[in-house]
């Protein structure tokens, strides 16, 4: 999943001689906190409504006057993403900065902007139910074939799979959330299980080898 | 009290069996025809109301005609290209001959229910049938292909009512509640074993519905095995308050049988008592809250040795008839060499029904949690 997938295009983005007050306005008309700060079609900075809540504010040593220019708050240099950059990346950075929001950058010019927000919709996208179906949680070994072996035996009983989800487990394992359409699951389970694969959920199923 | 009994209506049409999915297909036809035989036996079967069969439009109010045309047309034995887009011809919803005609009878039936309500015909009625709440406006989906329970609500509200439809099978009532999602004179309920582990995933808490029917979409999730104690005081702590406040003039009942702890495709642990517990509980809230009207259909219940007690209890509860305790031997032989099961002595369970759950208490503890957590999300809106 790459950035160009899960971005917002044509952000809306001001220049930083804007005043403070109405960038504020502006994120509350938009519905937004993080509006990249360009200057001469170049990004400058990116301004967020934590920047402007913490320099105007009057527990702050100096507060900044709200006719104050964005250009004087904004926080910059400013850490950018690449529409073909991997979903994951942005996440890391974002992570690892404890920062909400990227904005993507394409041929030097700002192209989108991805936000926690946007990984928050990429995440359900991932994990979400999107048809009706029946969940296996299975545990495989991590080892070649595996995976093709169950969706082989899946495959035979016309089980059509609606979504993968695996993420490693300690010990070289690796745990396979499928998603399957068929509301009558056990009976996979069973035709799994009697296959030697161990079969996390439907749970109580007696194998027969 | 006695006239209430006597205004409860059985519906039942031979043309239900021909909703037959296949050999070793868990929706079996065979369910209903043991109550239908062991009511029989009993010497308690009424004779049932025969319904007409429901023309393909007279689906128009809930289906897409395109969705009609393609069942239909693959159920005469047609080729239809791309027939899983329709949710048909997968290994749940196989094609089947005939298979549109018995869901159109068994449509028929529930809609024959609404209209005796409407009507004034009667207040209580059980369709020995229906409950296909899965099914969508284009798709066939867990078994369903015609929404029966749908079509009559749908009936209920032209006729300017309100309608309170409780789902009990063990499954979310997803096909219902989506048709009605923004209904304001439908209020859904569905208690279900959660769809973190069970078919169709949907049937969360905050499924609530949307626009004027915000808050009128109730759901409670609860957790694999589930027992029935903590089963009733989940719908205890929900459903009076909801009907109480939301005054319906009648409700329809999906009295699916699949939450008992020995059904093959979910995990809930209800036994027998707790469904005639439950059913109890449903009629005296109906005759409080609902007009006294009330009605029931079938739905899930795939356990053949379970199913057909929990029917049949259902159908001596409306009827007013004392539980007996024993299953007649004939009825259990002649019933054991067709399906190929043993059958039990007893027509309730026989207690202790099930090894003791570890985590009964935890359970209970979650699911009493998700009766504050969905009062707390509605109740602004239910002043």
């Amino acid at each position: 999943m790459l950035i160009r997938e899960v971005m917002k295009s044509d952000p809306v983005w001001i220049s930083p001689s804007i005043k403070l007050s109405d960038a504020y306005k502006l994120m509350i008309e938009k519905s937004i906190r993080h509006i990249p700060v360009v200057d001469n079609e170049k990004l400058a900075g990116v301004v967020t409504d934590r920047d402007l809540r913490l320099a105007t504010s009057t527990l702050s040593e100096h507060p900044f006057d709200p006719e104050a220019a964005v250009g004087e708050v904004m926080s910059h240099p400013v850490k950018t993403a690449h529409p073909n950059d991997p979903v994951e990346l942005a996440t890391q950075t974002m992570r690892e900065l404890k920062i909400g929001c990227l904005p993507v950058i394409e041929d030097m010019k700002l192209v989108g902007i991805v936000t926690v927000t946007d990984l928050l919709d990429a995440l359900l996208l991932l994990t979400g139910i999107h048809q009706p179906s029946g969940r296996l949680d299975i545990r495989l070994p991590n080892r070649p074939g595996e995976l093709a072996r169950l969706a082989a035996l899946l495959a035979e009983r016309k089980i059509n799979i609606h979504s993968i989800l695996s993420y490693p487990e300690s010990d070289n394992k690796m745990r396979l959330v499928l998603r399957v359409g068929s509301i009558e699951i056990k009976s996979i389970a069973q035709a799994l299980c009697n296959a030697g694969f161990q079969v996390i959920w439907p749970i109580h199923i007696a194998c027969v080898k | 009290m006695a006239d209430s009994y006597s205004m409860c209506k059985i519906i039942y049409h031979p043309g239900y069996c021909k909703y037959d999915l296949g050999p070793g297909h868990p929706f079996d036809p065979r369910r209903v025809e043991m109550v239908l035989d062991l009511l029989k036996e009993y010497g308690y079967l009424k004779e049932p109301i025969k319904p007409d069969i429901v023309q393909p439009n007279d689906l128009l109010s809930i289906h897409d005609q395109t969705y009609i045309n393609v069942v239909e047309a693959a159920s005469r034995g047609e080729k239809i290209l791309n027939i899983e887009d329709y949710g048909l011809g997968t290994i749940d919803n196989p094609v089947s001959l005939g298979m549109a005609v018995g869901a159109r009878y068994q449509a028929g039936g529930t809609l024959l229910g609404a209209r005796l309500l409407i009507e004034k015909k009667a207040e209580k009625v059980l369709q020995l049938g229906g409950g296909f709440h899965h099914a969508r406006r284009r798709m066939a989906e867990g078994f369903c292909i015609y929404n029966d329970v749908a079509l009559a609500i749908k009936e209920m509200t032209n006729a300017g009512w309100h309608v309170a439809y409780l789902d009990m099978d063990v499954h979310h009532g997803d096909g219902v509640q989506e048709i009605f999602y923004d209904a304001e004179n439908v209020m859904t309920i569905s208690i279900h074993e959660s769809g973190e582990y069970l078919f169709p995933g949907t049937g969360w808490l905050n499924e609530l519905g949307k626009g004027m029917g915000r808050s009128l979409k109730l759901n409670l999730p609860l957790e694999p095995f589930t027992e029935g104690e903590s089963y009733i005081e989940v719908l205890d702590g929900i459903l009076p308050k909801a009907l109480s406040w939301f005054k319906p003039d009648a409700i329809v009942v999906q009295a699916g049988a699949d939450a008992h702890f020995s059904d093959p495709l979910a995990d809930l642990l209800l036994t027998t008592q707790d469904f005639e517990k439950y059913f109890r509980r449903i009629i005296r809230l109906t005759d409080e809250y609902c007009r006294g009207k009330a009605l029931f259909t079938l739905g899930g219940g795939y356990s053949l040795t379970a199913a057909p007690r929990i029917w049949t209890i259902l159908y001596m509860v409306l009827l007013n008839i004392d539980i007996p305790a024993e299953l007649p031997l004939s009825w259990k032989e002649r019933w054991e060499k067709k399906i190929g099961k043993q059958l039990p002595d007893f027509l309730h369970d026989v207690y202790p029904a099930f090894d003791p759950v570890q985590r009964k208490e935890e359970i209970s503890r979650n699911n009493r949690e998700l009766v504050h957590r969905l009062l707390d999300a509605v109740i602004a809106d239910w002043l």
